[in-house]
């Protein structure tokens, strides 16, 4: 029984800290579908596109690593622009289902590109920004000071998220997708909000996936259907966050953090792919019983 | 009928007869044609069959479609003498048509999803993958005919699809990707870990059913396969549940409206895709006689999605074409073709040194292995982007002049405008 709890203390402690990944992919994905309905399945490819523009400079070019964080950063910018422009804006009349298809095609062409320009060495590994970790007493679950940077970071995104949509910028964008039209009409550029929400998205896939990287060794599609995945899990959060609240989405990454953790008990070990399996009944059972989300107020809207 | 209408030269216009005077009930006055909300699921170019009827081909043009029909079956049949597909290698290339029909009939099933219903589902290879492993079960460890695995199969199919649907039809379809997308990580770690049932690492046997184990029967068996897919996807596009699924996918609100039982006819979309993939499941399972978990990844659901998409949604025809192109792209046997094709047709011209892989790979810097992977993502995006009838429009005008209508290069165009949801 102790055993038991142990393992569940473990369990939470290590789902929190990889909930924090899906939380900051989760910030994505709602704050896109809030501006634009979009399901975007780019996401978690904005991440793997920064974690290989970090990799290139710092392990390849041997840059220092924190202009090798701006320079990831700026390759998950370029990629989220880029999607904007190319995809969304040419569909801004499509039905939701062909963006979505759209979405997804940008993440396999970036896939695609990933797997043809590293096929030297398929499996790569990024170094630590700091490689010390420490146990933590009583629970006894390990934690690396790089799990702790990246809820550091979620912690100052999630806050400087909430501050910024009290700015004026901030407040233009959640005006424009309330009622773009009445905007448009007040002269916010409905154009230049789009563009701003998805250079934030991608911002913040990308820094979900320079952190998350060194955690374990990398191939192309890390993110998205690689050893890191934080697509599905990211989606789940979003899922209960109702889609639309930015709070939620962080408590939903910690909530599917940990349900995805309690696949690794030991009384699960015979199970294949536990954690997969706990993903999917959890999801199964969300959308059962409150379909509408957890951590959100009002009714998700169709 | 005495029109020899190749000779004719006034064209003849959707929505006029010969003479000039409008058609009653086309909704036509002139030249610009309305296109219905509703449009008829086979012909997107075709507003109405009347048109055409004053149309006869000549005795030349009849020779000229028989020629090119001869040809087409010359073609995809693998027959002898035939440069272009694989006859001169054999055994290896036989499989990969099999794999190209195959393909088609998986891209047929998410077509019914994706172009009929609506809906997108990312877990196709859960659907293939579970068909597959059932029918390799059914086939060796119970002992019974292939055909009833076949059977089986595309009933678990049918049951996981609406299984899935209905539980994400209680939100948006857009939670469908999602379901979809957690239920195919789960096949594939979970289900397809369960050793007792797959095989495990080692994979599973799953041998051809007696009679047809060449290849070249195999392939046979694969394209009869396809025409009974076809066959099933026209009879939905031809009924009652074929016309719901169009009203609702334009607009669910006023098909309701109308008495249309939405759910149901999504379910029915559902469960029909998931005999498709079913079906397609078992078929690739005995094509590849030993199956394992891995092959069924999340990679083959895109590629779903990449052939239906290119190949043109609600087009059957473009959907077996752009399945048969990411097939034999997959495989690599495409390249080969084309530069079977270049080195027949150079050949007379001294220019037989010139190869297109060798370019790719000396000029651009893209092995061969890797083209498939850069090409399939971004023709999505073209398709998407700029193209959205795929091939299927492509291939419009010369599939309407094969079925005896007139040329028109302007045939197939989608005009429709997908109607979104209006923001409030």
């Amino acid at each position: 029984m102790s055993q038991l709890l142990t393992e569940l203390g473990i369990a939470v402690v290590a789902g929190i800290l990889q909930g924090s990944v899906y939380a900051l992919v989760a910030l994505g994905i709602v704050l896109v579908h809030r501006a634009s309905g979009v399901f975007n399945f780019a996401q978690a490819e904005f991440g793997t596109v920064g974690l290989f523009g970090a990799y290139t400079a710092v392990v390849l070019w041997g840059w220092s690593y924190p202009a090798g964080i701006l320079f990831g950063l700026g390759a998950a910018l370029a990629l989220g622009l880029l999607t904007e422009r190319l995809v969304i804006h040419p569909l801004r009349n499509a039905s939701r289902v062909t963006v979505l298809v759209g979405t997804a095609g940008v993440a396999l062409a970036a896939v695609g590109i990933q797997f043809w320009r590293f096929n030297e060495t398929p499996i790569m590994t990024m170094p630590k920004i700091h490689e010390g970790f420490f146990r933590i007493p009583l629970i006894g679950a390990s934690v690396t000071v790089q799990q702790l940077i990246t809820l550091g970071v979620l912690a100052v995104a999630s806050v400087a998220l909430a501050l910024f949509f009290r700015s004026p910028s901030g407040l233009a964008i959640q005006a424009a997708q309330q009622e773009p039209t009445a905007s448009e009409l007040v002269g916010i550029s409905v154009r230049r909000v789009s563009m701003l929400t998805w250079a934030i998205a991608a911002l913040l896939g990308g820094l979900a996936g320079i952190l998350s990287g060194p955690y374990t060794t990398f191939t192309a599609g890390f993110l998205t259907f690689g050893a890191g995945r934080a697509l599905l899990p990211g989606f789940m959060a979003a899922v209960l966050a109702g889609m639309r609240s930015m709070p939620g989405a962080v408590l939903g990454g910690f909530a599917v953090g940990i349900v995805e953790q309690l696949g690794t008990l030991t009384i699960l070990l015979s199970v294949p792919g536990a954690r997969a399996m706990m993903l999917f009944a959890f999801l199964l059972g969300v959308l059962l019983l409150r379909p509408q989300g957890i951590f959100v107020g009002r009714a998700a809207t169709a | 009928m005495t029109t020899t209408g190749q000779t004719r030269s006034t064209p003849v216009y959707p929505g006029r007869h010969a003479d000039g005077g409008p058609v009653p009930g086309a909704g036509a006055t002139d030249e610009t044609t309305v296109i219905p909300v509703v449009q008829d699921l086979d012909d997107p170019g075709v507003p109405d069959d009347e048109w055409d009827e004053e149309f006869r081909p000549s005795r030349g043009g009849w020779v000229g479609r028989g020629l090119v029909w001869a040809f087409l079956a010359w073609l995809v049949l693998a027959l002898p003498v035939n440069r272009f597909s694989p006859f001169e290698v054999g055994v290896a290339d036989i499989d990969v048509l099999s794999l190209a029909a195959i393909y088609a009939i998986g891209g047929l099933s998410l077509n019914v999803l994706l172009g009929y219903a609506g809906q997108i589902s990312l877990g196709h290879q859960a659907f293939v993958g579970i068909g597959a492993f059932t029918s390799a079960y059914i086939v060796t460890n119970l002992q019974l005919s292939f055909w009833l695995a076949v059977a089986v199969a595309a009933g678990f199919g049918a049951i996981q699809a609406t299984l899935l649907g209905a539980i994400s039809l209680r939100l948006s379809g857009l939670y469908f990707a999602l379901v979809t997308l957690a239920y195919g990580t789960f096949a594939e770690e979970t289900l397809f870990g369960i050793a007792a049932l797959t095989g495990g690492e080692g994979g599973k046997p799953a041998p051809r059913p007696l009679g047809f184990e060449s290849g070249y029967a195999y392939y046979y068996l694969c394209l009869g396969f396809l025409a009974l897919v076809l066959w099933l996807d026209w009879r939905l596009t031809r009924s009652k549940g074929g016309r719901a699924l169009a009203a609702l996918r334009e607009n669910p609100r006023v098909a309701s409206s109308y008495g249309i039982n939405v759910k149901a006819y999504i379910l029915l979309a559902f469960a029909l895709s998931g005999i498709f993939a079913g079906i397609a499941g078992s078929l690739m399972a005995h094509h590849d006689e030993v199956i394992v978990g891995s092959s069924f990844d999340f990679r083959l659901a895109l590629l779903f999605i990449l052939m239906t998409v290119v190949g043109g949604l609600r087009d059957r025809v473009g959907v077996v074409i752009g399945s048969a192109f990411f097939a034999l792209l997959e495989e690599k046997l495409l390249i080969e073709m084309i530069e079977r094709l270049c080195h027949f047709l150079l050949e007379p011209f001294g220019l037989a040194g010139w190869s297109i892989g060798e370019v790719l790979q000396g000029t651009v810097g893209l092995p061969l292995e890797f083209v498939g992977l850069i090409v399939g993502p971004l023709l999505l995006l073209l398709t998407i982007t700029k193209y959205p009838g795929g091939i299927g429009q492509q291939v419009a005008p010369i599939r309407l002049w094969l079925t005896g209508h007139r040329f028109d290069r302007h045939a197939g165009a989608v005009t429709e405008v997908e109607v979104n949801d209006v923001r409030a």
